[in-house]
Parts: C-alpha cells; structure tokens; sequence
C-alpha cells in the first residue's frame, strides 16, 4: 500500500500560485486548492467527484 | 355552508424531511426492489447450485469435474486499491455523477475434483456487477429520509433501478404465461409439426425454484396418442409422453393405467388411448423403467452435453432433472403432473373441458427484474465454467503444467469476470443466451427510467409490457382489453397508436409476490380439511377435484364439500392462520358438467403472480386476490350491488381499477374515457418538477417548470402519492369564450402579463460532457495526453474560462462559445472544445470528476447548462383532460376581456373545444377551482365520489353561491379592446394546466431556401439535425391545386428543390447522348478559369451540335432516364 502522496497536500502559508482554482469537495463540502495535473480527490476525505466555484466576476445579463 | 366539507391545502414541513418514507410510494416499486432482494437473498445461492458441474477429461484421461460451491455478494465501495477515500461505501449519487455502474462485487468458490482424488476450493471474484438500488445490498437500503438527502438522493427515494455508466435503467416487467399451470390450447399452427398431429395440446411453463423457465407441451396425435416437446437450447424435441412416464416411476402397467383413468373409467375412448400407448411402449421393448432411461439417455446423451464416461442411465435421469417439469424436485411428482397433463388433453380432444385464452390475464403472470437478472446471470456463470474448461484444456495441450493442481491453480488465476455481459444486459436491454432462457424475445428488456416528471418516472415501475412479439403481430387478440384484467390492469393507462393494449400499467393497488412461502402448512391444513393423498386408497364413484398446488398434485378432494374446505381454507389464508400464506391463490374450478376450464383446485402460492387487496366479507378483512382466483369469485364494487348469499368480497374503492397516473386525473368519471387515456399519456410529457437534486446529475435533459403550484383541485390519490413533492402545473384562471380568433382549432390564447409574471416559465437543464479521452486517438488511447486548461486571457477563450479550462458557473455560453480549453501536455499547444448547442446557456454547475482509485488527472468534466425556455407563440399546454392547445398569441392584459371585478383570465379557451371531446370534468374543475380559490380550500376530485342525485354541479354550483358568485361559475365580461359588456355570460374558472415538453425552439429551427442535398436526387435531405427540409407531400400539393395556386408547386418542387439546368437534343429527344468535347491539349487551366471556354456541346446520338436545347428539369428526371435506358427503356423528349 502506498502512502498519500505528500505533493498533494497544500503547505501551509504558502501563497497560492495563479493557476490555481478553488474546488468544492462533492461530500465533505471542504475547499480544495488544484492545480492543473492534480489527480481529482479531496483532500479531506477523497472523494472523486470536486464542484468549482460560482464565478465572483460580474456577468452582465442582457434582461430582454 | 356548514353541509359542505372541504378538504384542506396539504401543509408540508418543507425544508423539514419526514421521519419515515411515504408506504405508498414504497410500495408501488416493490415488485422492483423485492423481487432483486429475493435474489440477493435467496435466489442467488438456489441458481448457483443448480449450475451444472462441468465434467470433462484431460488428454492424459484425467477427469475433471469444475462447479460452483457458493456465491455471495459483497456491497457497492470504493476500489480495493484507493487508500486516499474516507467513507469506503459507493453511494448512487456518486455513480450517476461520475457517470459509473453502481455494482458490488460477486465472490465465488469454485471447486475442482479429479478422477485422482485431487481436489481444491478456490475463491474467486468474478467482477462487480450491477446492484439495484434501495436493494438490501445497496448502501441506501433502509435510510431514512433526512440520511438520504445527506447522500444527495431525493427525500423519497424508492429505487427499482440500476444504474449503469451513470444512467438510471429499469428492467421491464413483462408478462409471460403463468408458470406451473397446464394449459390446455388450440393452435392450427401445430398441425404443421408432423404427421398426426392435431391443434390441441397442453402447454405448460414450469419454472424451477431457481427461476429457470422451461416450456413443456403435449401434443394430441390423430392416431390417438400424445407427445411431449421439450425444448434443449433452443432446439425442439419430440418424445412419446408414455416413454417418459414409463422412465419417471417403477411400477407395472397396471399401476399406470390406474393413476390414468381413475375416476374415468367409462370414458371408452381415453381408456382405448391409455391402452393404445402402452401397447406402443410394449412393441419397442420397452417394458420398465431401466429400458425407458436406456432408450432416452442413449438419444440425448449427445445433446445434453454430457462426457463420454456417462451411462445412458444416468442421462435419462439427467434429461428428466433438467427438462421435464423442472418445477418439481421427484421423479414421482413428475409422473402425476405428466398424469394430469394427460388428462386434460385428452379431456380438451373430447370436448370435456374448453380451451383456454393464452392472452387473458388470467393466465398470466410477471417476469420481475430479479428474477430476470438471476436467470441471466446463472447462464453467464454457467457460461464461465464452460470458458474455464476450454483454458484448461488448452493448457493442459501445451505440456507446461503437468502437475493437475498447479495447471487448475494457474488456470483459476487467470482473470474471469461476468460484470462485462451484465453491464452489457442492462445498458442494452439485449440477452444474450444460449438458451434464451424459456422467453420470446431477446431485446427490449431494460429502459431508461426518465426522469422527465415524477408521474412518468412513477409509470416506468408500474407499466408490464406484453412482450415485442406481439407488437409485431398482425392480430389484435394480446391488445384486447378483457375482464379478467378488472382490478389489475388499468384499461384507461396505455399508449395509443402501435403500443396500445400491450404496454399496460398496473392499477395502484396491484402488487406482485416476489417470494416462495412455505407451504408444508398448507399441505397439512388440506389433508385436515379433507383432501386425501394421492397414495391413499381412495373408492369412490362420485367425481373429484384434483388438488394442484403449484404443479404438483397433492391430492384429490370429493366433489361434495369442496366448496366448503375452499371457503374454510379462504377464512384461514385471509387471516393469515395456520401457517397458510396470504399470498395463496385458490381457484376451484367446479364441476359443472357443462364445457368449461378443466375442473380443480388450483392452487398457487408462487412469485411473479398479480395479486391485489379486496375485503373478505366474512372476516371484515383484507384479503389478497389472484388473477385466476378472482374469475370464480363474486366481488361487489359497492355495498350496493351486493347479493346475499353470493357475494363474497367487496372491492376497497371504486377507483381501484385506475393505475397512479390515471388516478391523478380530477373528476374522470365525467370525461369521455379517451381523453382520460390522453391525459395519461400527457401527464407524462409535461414540464414540471424532475427531480430535487438536480446539481448532483448528469443527465442529458432535464426540463423544469419554473412556477410550479399545488393543485387546488385533485383526487385523494394526489396527496396519498405525495405529488405535492413534484408538482406539475400551475392553476391558471381560464375564461371559456371565442375572443381574438386566435383561438381556433385547439389553439389558446395567454395573457402577456401573466407570462410576464413569471406563469409557466420553465428551464431546460442539459449537461454538456468534456471528456479529454475522446481526443485521445490511435495509439495514444490508454496515455494522458491532455489535460485541461487554457490561458484566460486568450481572445479564443472569450473571457468565458477560467486558467482550468472550465467555465466557472454563472458564465453565459452563446452558441459555438468555448466550452473548456485543453492543452497538448508534449507540445502546450492550447485547444478549445466549442459549445455546441443552439441557444444560450447559463452555466449552473461544473464538475469534474476523478477515476476509481482517486488518482487520475482530471480527464472528464461535466458542465451542467441552464437554458431558459419561457413560453412563446407555439408552446404547447394542456389541462389535466386530454384538451391540449398551442399558444397562439401573447395578448397585451389591456386587450384580455375583464370581468366586473377587473380581473383578466390567464388563458382564453375555445368553448369549441367541448362539444366534440366532452371533457365534462373539465368545466367542474373549472368551477371547484374556482369555488377552491374563492373559499381558500382544495376540494376533492376523486372519480365516483358524485352521483346523479349528488351532482357535481350542485355541490360546486352552492360553493359559488355561497361566495357571492354565479352558480354556474359564469360572469359578465367586458371587451377588453372597446369595453363593451359582452352579451353572453362567460364561464370563468379556475383550471390547473401544464406546460408540455414539446416546445417550438426544439422543432422549427427548420427553415431552409438551401442547405444540404441528397447526393443521388439533389433533393433536400430530410431531419431537423442535418438542416434538412420539411417535406411537401401530396396532401400539401393538393392543398395547393386547390387554391389555384399552382405556380407555387413549381416554386416548391422547382425551385426549392432539385432544379437542374440540361441539355436536350431536339432532333432526338435525348437528354443522355449529350456530352461535352475533350479538351484540347494545349488547353490550358487559366483559360478555363477565364471562362473562354470553347468546347461544343454535341449529340453523339445524332452527331449534331446545333440542334441542342437548354432546359430545366427537376434532377431526379435525370437520374430517371439513367435508370430507364439501364433497364433498354428510351426515355424521348419532345422540345418545340
């Protein structure tokens, strides 16, 4: 068995590089930072399936 | 209005989930989910030994025998190798989200013995296969609903379904004949078999405890003897009846002949026959039992598949375990039902007993999903011991493995899975069988469970298919509604057009038995009330009653008193003593000495049967009836009707004969019963609510009606079902009146306003799959070779995509916007997949999804699209009568007539459309609507609740009075245009209405002046996905002679069509001698492209090039002569 792999654990205080997005964890609702390349599990409590976030950019829509 | 009572508004804890599950519903997918637990909990241990050992020799002369020991199922969870999950069970939510097969795995022992005396048991697991959900084996068996919200499945979950790579499939209940039962039928098809043989015969479907299906059917032979066909994989076979009696029991003629004509011993004819048939049996030399298994063993042996080594003795015996009434364990059980067999035969030849109808629900029973599954996968396990042999032997060829026990190790090591063919079973609904296990059909066995609304969804569990073979057949006997199906199936819920009569749907009390009970109670309980055994010596001169208790004769019972242990019996099983099943069918069919269905107590207690509740008025209780059963009972709909002294039992309600859809129609006792059928069908393709967990599915179109309401006016099985849950509709206020002239033919005006306000606006929601694999191509198919991303400030990604790749949700997507961007990893070269949908969309969720080990880069998103679909001209609606409409026009609410007190109507109704379709329950919803809204309250709508004394109208018509308002809910209007008061009084209400699915944006995208052609015809081709044209057909032709108009045909079928400019020589009529001169060879491109083109056209038919003409004719015409001249037809034209 091998152990989880400790690359994938975010480090604390580390400033978040651009590339990364914010994921929702599909069961445990935790936050989860992902960089491109990342195999898809929680970090918490692995589960496969992550949600993105809404978006905070302003979408204009047209109301006619 | 103290007189009056109403009934209240539901009032739902919403956001509050109940403590427990509503029964109703439950119960309604029973036979789904019992029946699959039946196999996980017994069935699946029966199949597995009665797999067959498979027995072979080795090329060193070692025998072999391999066979199951036993198998289990394990739970859905998470793969062996992820060590990063926490929660280890697999829950559905997550296999329809990630778009995966719900499935637990199947372990099994097999174990193998050489003839050396080795042997060993080795475990093996043979793959996942698929797990019905809400199953005892599924992780959701049993939660409560606030645990199952918790698990993102709705409240009311019920299951029934599995789910397989993410899609909800249901097994089709299908009805098949009812098993263990001789039935005795005429069919001139049989006359065809052979020489003698005749249209009758005795068919019987034995079923084995194990659920294996076997058809048995006696034939009567002119020359006055029977023959019995089996069928062995697939292949027809015909023995002399009397070979295999002779082969069941060791005792002498004399014996035989006893069991035969006891009781018959006058009727001369069957005596002859009885007599006739031994004789034969004498003249082959077959004289006892030993001869007779000699005789069949040595003529199967081959193919029943059976080693070398085997005597012919025990391949008889083999033959009988396998394929003569496998629903009895015995050879003597055996011989009495052939006996009886025999004796209904040549019962139906004399014209003793009649025929029976094949297509009466009498005679039927169920095919349930579980029973089904384990059929399936008992041959695909059998399957593997034969695939498990033909490994060894190759092998063992080879030489490498000398040693047995290391060549049977190295051999069970390899991999073997049934979890492929099962997927495969369930994705496809298609069997793949040697044997095809005893049914008519080989596709069609699943179906999607759409969940398009929950009526629909519902209907999916209850409907029973009559089989695809007979959507097939030119007769119209299997559609026939009869009246034994009264109480089972409901005669108002089943499609129109090539489905009718054979996709039926169960009544809403309808159930299914999914289990065997014990029945040594019963036997016992029988002999004490008077039956005497078959080995009793019994003399009697009087006639008897056979007792037959799922194909086995138990007994025989005097004809006097019968009716009285039948009554004794029935007071037991209704009250469920001395250990007699409720579930226990008893049908005594009485002597009457007239023709009738061979007489008999007939009893059953087997699954897959139809049973349903009625009231025993003896006992006061509730007693479960049989499809058989109930055609020899005398049941009272009302206390009414009821006769002394005859009447039995009484029905519960008087609309149990309706199914769950069919029961939600308010006051369908007033319509004409095809509009009802109509709502059935309609009720299913409406607009509503889906589901409540919408974020957490996948699937590819969901539609949702925005401003759903709570109907005020419904039947009380609206609340007993919950629809409330899922509502579908919204109650509009509906003015009856020809107003605008846009409300002719069926069409319906909306008020603008009202849709302004939010009245039936709905969404689409699609889910739109990136999936990296599919870019993935040749020999890169197993790498990652992308990976998603995108710069975000690339004009390709329109500001739209995140630095993922992904949309985040909330974006707008307009057609061909990008959808997700990709990145070569070996190059970085950035890709883009486009959106490629025809409307815009609002991103609502996006997710992305990992593989079972939890350690895939992220390969597969989905990104669920919000598109809004608000009404517009064209939509359809309907009310909740079989009256449907097309919205015509949006009317400003200053144009809308307006009563007195100032209110405008939603929706403007044609009064034309009552007269013909006389949906009567209409116009009172109108008014109890109306009455409902102005009190506050919701009123009852449940059919047969008034009467020609207790009228509807009266009820309704004082509700109104009482609230200030016409009795006849009508009002004076005024014109909304001139305000002019209207001369005639306008019938206003209040009417609940759908939104239907079918909606103008999805069909006519479809207009075209060019586009593509048929390249044969240079016709437009047809279909709205390839930009096709709408053809313009006869009728439309006609329609347009008519109007004299016919210039336009040549603009339509011209023009617009296949119009094609050619030459034609006048000399010769001819449009096909006709070419073009070879070029010179100093001809040069640019010239041509210069257009100085001097080539002739000439007639090589006439060697002529000034007699050519150009004309235009439709290119088909060209393609017409080309056909013609290959068939020697000269085709001339006349060109003045």
């Amino acid at each position: 068995m091998e152990t989880p792999n400790p690359a994938a654990t975010p480090k604390e205080g580390q400033p978040s590089s651009s590339k990364a997005i914010i994921y929702v964890c599909g069961e445990c609702r935790q936050d989860n930072e992902m960089r491109p390349r990342d195999p898809i599990r929680c970090r918490e409590c692995g589960y496969r399936i992550m949600y993105k976030k809404r978006t905070k950019r302003v979408v204009v829509f047209d109301g006619r | 209005m103290a007189s009056l009572q109403f009934g209240k508004l539901s009032t739902c804890q919403y956001g509050d989930p109940p403590s427990e599950q509503n029964k109703v519903l439950q119960d309604l997918v029973k036979p789904h989910v019992e029946s699959f637990n039946y196999f996980l909990e017994d069935g699946l241990s029966l199949a597995v030994q009665n797999i067959p050992p498979v027995r072979f020799a080795l090329p060193n002369g070692e025998r072999i025998t391999l066979s199951y020991k036993d198998a289990s199922i394990g739970y859905p969870s998470v793969a062996k190798g992820n060590v990063y999950a926490k929660e280890h069970k697999v829950y559905p939510a997550e296999c329809r989200g990630r778009g995966c097969t719900y499935g637990a795995p199947l372990n099994v022992h097999i174990q193998w013995s050489s003839s050396s005396g080795q042997g060993d048991i080795q475990e093996k697991c043979l793959g996942n296969i698929p797990i019905m959900v809400k199953s005892s084996h599924c992780n959701l068996h049993q939660l409560k609903p606030s645990e199952l919200i918790r698990r993102k499945e709705e409240a009311e979950e019920m299951g029934g379904y599995f789910i397989i790579n993410g899609i909800e499939k249901v097994v089709r209940m299908l009805v098949v004949p009812r098993r263990n039962y001789p039935l005795a039928l005429c069919r001139d098809k049989w006359k065809s078999r052979g020489k003698f043989y005749t249209k009758y015969g005795i068919s019987m479907n034995c079923v084995s405890l194990d659920q294996s299906r076997s058809n048995l059917v006696l034939h009567y032979l002119d020359n006055s003897t029977a023959i019995l066909s089996i069928i062995i994989t697939k292949r027809i076979f015909f023995v002399p009846v009397m070979l295999i009696i002779k082969g069941l029991v060791d005792v002498n003629d004399q014996q035989i002949y006893k069991d035969f004509v006891r009781g018959r011993e006058k009727d001369t004819f069957f005596v002859g026959c009885i007599l006739g048939m031994l004789r034969d049996l004498q003249q082959l030399k077959v004289t006892n039992k030993r001869a007779a298994l000699e005789y069949l063993g040595e003529s199967f042996k081959v193919r029943l598949n059976l080693p070398e080594w085997c005597s012919n003795e025990e391949a008889g015996q083999y033959l009988f375990d396998r394929h003569i009434c496998i629903h009895l364990k015995n050879n003597r059980e055996k011989y009495e039902c052939l006996v009886l067999m025999i004796r209904k035969l040549f019962s139906l030849v004399r014209g003793n007993c009649s025929e029976e109808n094949p297509d009466s629900t009498m005679n039927h029973e169920t095919l349930l999903p579980g029973h089904l599954y384990q059929s399936v996968l008992k041959e695909k396990m059998t399957g593997l011991l034969v695939k498990l042999r033909t490994m060894i032997e190759k092998t063992a060829k080879t030489g490498k493995e000398p040693d047995i026990t290391g060549l049977m190790k190295k051999c069970l090591r390899s991999p073997l899975y049934v979890s492929r063919q099962m997927e495969y079973f369930l994705a496809t609904g298609n069997l793949v069988s040697p044997t095809g296990l005893g049914l008519l059909q080989t596709a069609g066995f699943a179906v999607v469970a759409d969940k398009l609304n929950f009526m629909r969804y519902l209907s999916h569990f209850r409907c029973l298919h009559r089989g695809s073979f007979f959507v097939e057949m030119r007769s119209t006997t299997a559609r026939k509604l009869l009246p034994e199906a009264w109480g089972f199936l409901c005669p108002v819920h089943t499609p129109d057009g090539t489905p009718c009569g054979l996709l039926n749907h169960l009544t809403a009390s309808c159930q299914v038995t999914t289990f065997q009970p014990k029945t040594d109670g019963l036997v016992q309980t029988l002999h004490s009330l008077g039956m005497v055994a078959l080995d009793e010596p019994f003399i009697t001169e009087e006639d008897c009653y056979e007792v037959v208790l799922d194909g086995r004769v138990i007994g025989i019972l005097p004809k006097d008193g019968a009716d009285i242990v039948v009554a004794n019996l029935r007071v037991l099983k209704s009250k469920g003593e001395q250990g007699i099943p409720k579930t226990l069918e008893i049908t005594l069919i009485p002597i009457t000495g007239k023709t009738t269905q061979y007489p008999g107590l007939f009893l059953f207690t087997s699954p897959a049967r139809l049973i349903r509740p009625v009231t025993n008025l003896m006992t006061g209780e509730d007693e479960l009836v049989g499809t058989m059963e109930q055609v020899y009972l005398d049941i009272a709909v009302t206390p009414k009707e009821a006769i002394p002294e005859v009447t039995t039992h009484m029905e519960k309600s008087e609309d149990s004969i309706l199914s769950v859809a069919a029961s939600l129609t308010p006051f369908s006792d007033f319509n004409q019963s095809p509009r009802n059928m109509y709502q059935c069908q309609m009720g299913k393709q409406t607009m509503g609510t889906p589901s409540h967990v919408l974020p957490y599915r996948i699937d590819h179109k969901m539609y949702q009606l925005q401003t759903v309401q709570s109907p005020v006016v419904r039947p009380k099985s609206y609340d007993t079902v919950d629809m409330d849950n899922y509502p579908l509709g919204t109650n509009a206020i509906v003015a009856v009146i020809s107003y605008t002239g846009y409300d002719m033919e069926d069409a319906m005006v909306l008020n603008k306003s009202s849709v302004e306000r939010g009245f039936a606006h709905g969404q689409i929601y699609t889910t739109e799959i990136a999936d990296l694999q599919q870019h993935r191509k040749g020999p890169y198919r197993n790498e990652i070779i992308y990976t998603f991303g995108c710069d975000p400030t690339d004009p390709r990604a329109k500001g739209k995509l995140d630095s993922d790749g992904l949309p985040p949700p909330g974006t707008i997507l307009e057609p061909s916007d990008p959808l997700y961007g990709y990145i070569e990893i070996s190059t970085g070269q950035k890709l883009f997949g486009k959106y490629k949908g025809s409307e815009k969309g609002i991103v609502s969720s996006v997710k992305v999804v990992g593989n079972d080990l939890g350690t895939e880069v992220s390969q597969k998103a989905y990104i669920q699209l919000k598109i809004q679909r608000n009404p517009s001209i064209g939509d359809k609606f309907s009310s909740r009568h079989g009256q449907k409409g097309v919205c015509s026009l949006k009317c400003p609410q200053p144009d809308m007539p307006f009563t007195e007190s100032g209110m405008t109507p939603d929706i403007i109704f044609n009064p034309h459309g009552f007269p013909s379709r006389m949906t009567i329950g209409m116009m009172i919803e109108s008014m109890a609507g109306k009455s409902a809204c102005l009190h506050g309250l919701c009123h009852d709508a449940t059919p047969f609740t008034f009467s020609e004394k207790n009228t509807a109208i009266e009820y309704f018509g004082k509700c109104l009075t009482e609230a200030g308002y016409n009795y006849y809910g009508t009002e004076t209007m005024y014109s909304g245009t001139s305000g002019v008061e209207l001369e005639a009084e306008i019938f206003i209400g209040v009417v609940y209405y759908q939104r239907l699915r079918h909606m103008v944006s999805d069909k006519f995208q479809q207009v075209r002046s060019t586009g593509p052609i048929d390249l044969l015809t240079h016709q437009p081709v047809k279909g709205r996905k390839r930009a096709g044209g709408i053809r313009f057909g006869e009728m439309e032709r006609d329609s347009l002679l008519a109007h004299g108009t016919s210039f336009l045909l040549h603009d339509r079928l011209m023009n617009c069509s296949d119009k094609s400019l050619t030459r034609v020589c006048k000399k010769c009529g001819s449009l096909l001698g006709i070419s073009l001169e070879t070029p010179l060879a100093d001809y040069s491109v640019s010239e041509r492209m210069l257009g100085v083109d001097q080539r002739k056209w000439t007639c090589a038919i006439c060697d002529t090039s000034k007699e050519l003409e150009v004309i235009y004719v439709p290119y088909v015409f060209r393609y017409l002569v080309a056909e013609l001249c290959a068939m020697n037809v000269k085709t001339v034209l006349k060109v003045k």
